[in-house]
């Protein structure tokens, strides 16, 4: 990905739209009562088209400004999110995406992932009641949900960032009918 | 020059990871900053207009996940039907009698009256937390509205929570659900007293915890906060706010205390509108 100021901005733009869309809509709907997390699935679909660089450095700034917006404790979601990011980042430095299944499967397991880290972190910070066995079918129900999501996810990212992208086919023009002597 | 690309991400990589900590060590249980209440100010109103631009869709989705809920359920609120009208009718009676009684003693300051002298501010939930580990929703009135922090948070069913950050516009409020969230309440009508806390992950089950295994309580009994008062101390709820219903009640083996379960009345899993009581007596 050649990153420049606009594709910067472009960025920028997905992040809010996809962190307001997070906060306003995907988090107050259940479905089998769990609500779906799509950011972990916007840091993936990132780092898979612009690197571990790209894929770090939006994790933290989404992280951080979930954190802002909800107004909790900052550096928990940024920790998470920009370790997707790197994961992320690395799979598409080191891999071919050959495959449409290749970004829903990876969307899937690092959302599972940054729910098992966001647990361990908190865990580790110390909760002051008992957890339920519910939150396993929280994490698992939120993975197969990025599995679904991931694919419109990477789509809709890719389509934003195209002028950027290095290996992406340009698209055909139809060329103007010529006129005959013209 | 690869290497050199390697080495300026893993810089990258390590100043971020760094900052977060830094981040997590400074802000950690110290409440909100200047920063994020800023950026949340000057977000709310943005938010606002999401929320009201995708409240349609989030009630198409909503309207699967409660057709797959309602079966089953009609049985089991009929049979809540009938044995809350029995109460219904026993509450009416002594709701009277009450009344009588109050007259008599010539009874000013009780708590029933402390829960009338709070202001309700209608308050509509603009954004919520992504994640179990936290619950908490984000509500569009704010210190301009005289909301305080700690004021508690009720929907039309019962006890939401309590407001844990205000900002000029906007606040944060702290559902039942969170696990730094504690109630002081009891079961009626025995009275006894414990602490509503959650169990992490699961939003329909609270816990009633620290009450004395000597005085029974049973499935079906209702939930209130206690709004206790003692030595200058004060809890953050006014008494009377129902929170919930008992669904079960063991004693813990070798522990003199017994672990309620509790339904909480309002759907904590789905809020839209909701209510701040401000004006209240400050702790």
């Amino acid at each position: 990905m050649i990153v420049t100021g606009k594709i910067v901005a472009r960025i920028a733009a997905l992040a809010l739209v996809g962190v307001l869309l997070q906060l306003s809509f995907f988090s107050r709907v259940e479905l089998f009562h769990t609500s779906p997390d799509i950011l972990p699935s916007l840091v993936t679909a990132l780092a898979l088209l612009g690197g571990s660089m790209v894929g770090v450095v939006s994790g933290f700034s989404i992280g951080f400004f979930v954190d802002c917006l909800l107004v909790e404790s900052l550096g928990i979601s940024s920790l998470v999110l920009l370790g997707i990011g790197y994961l992320a980042g690395l799979y598409r430095e080191r891999f071919e995406i050959h495959s449409a299944l290749v970004p829903a499967l990876l969307c899937m397991g690092l959302t599972l992932l940054a729910e098992l880290g966001f647990a361990t972190i908190q865990l580790l910070l110390g909760i002051d009641a008992p957890v339920s066995t519910l939150i396993f079918r929280d994490m698992v129900l939120k993975s197969v949900y990025a599995f679904f999501l991931g694919w419109p996810i990477y789509l809709g990212v890719r389509r934003a960032l195209r002028p950027a992208l290095v290996d992406e086919p340009k698209l055909r023009r139809r060329r103007q009918p010529t006129v005959l002597g013209a | 020059m690869y290497r050199k690309q390697v080495r300026r991400r893993r810089a990258v990589l390590a100043l971020l990871i760094v900052g977060s900590f830094v981040l997590l060590t400074l802000t950690y249980t110290r409440g909100s900053t200047g920063f994020q209440r800023g950026v949340s100010t000057i977000f709310s109103p943005v938010q606002e207009v999401a929320d009201r631009a995708l409240k349609p869709a989030r009630d198409l989705v909503d309207w699967f996940d409660k057709t797959f809920d309602a079966r089953g359920e009609n049985s089991r609120l009929r049979a809540e039907l009938v044995t809350a009208r029995k109460q219904a009718t026993a509450a009416q009676e002594a709701l009277q009698e009450n009344a009588q009684l109050r007259k008599l003693v010539k009874l000013d300051g009780s708590p029933a009256l402390a829960f009338s002298a709070y202001k309700p501010v209608t308050a509509r939930v603009i954004a919520r937390s992504p994640t179990v580990w936290r619950s908490s929703v984000a509500i569009d009135v704010g210190s301009g509205d005289g909301v305080r922090v700690d004021d508690p948070v009720v929907s039309g069913a019962g006890l939401v929570g309590r407001v844990a950050s205000v900002e000029g516009g906007s606040a944060q409020v702290m559902l039942l659900t969170d696990h730094a969230s504690a109630v002081a309440a009891k079961v009626l009508p025995p009275g006894v007293q414990g602490v509503v806390k959650p169990e992490v992950g699961n939003p329909e089950e609270l816990i009633l915890d620290f009450i004395d295994s000597t005085k029974r309580a049973h499935g079906g009994q209702a939930v209130v906060t206690s709004g206790w008062r003692s030595q200058g101390l004060a809890s953050h709820f006014p008494a009377g706010i129902p929170v919930g219903e008992v669904t079960k009640a063991s004693i813990v083996e070798q522990e003199a205390q017994q672990q309620v379960d509790v339904r909480p009345y309002a759907d904590l899993r789905n809020l839209e509108i909701l209510q701040v009581l401000t004006g209240g007596e400050r702790r």
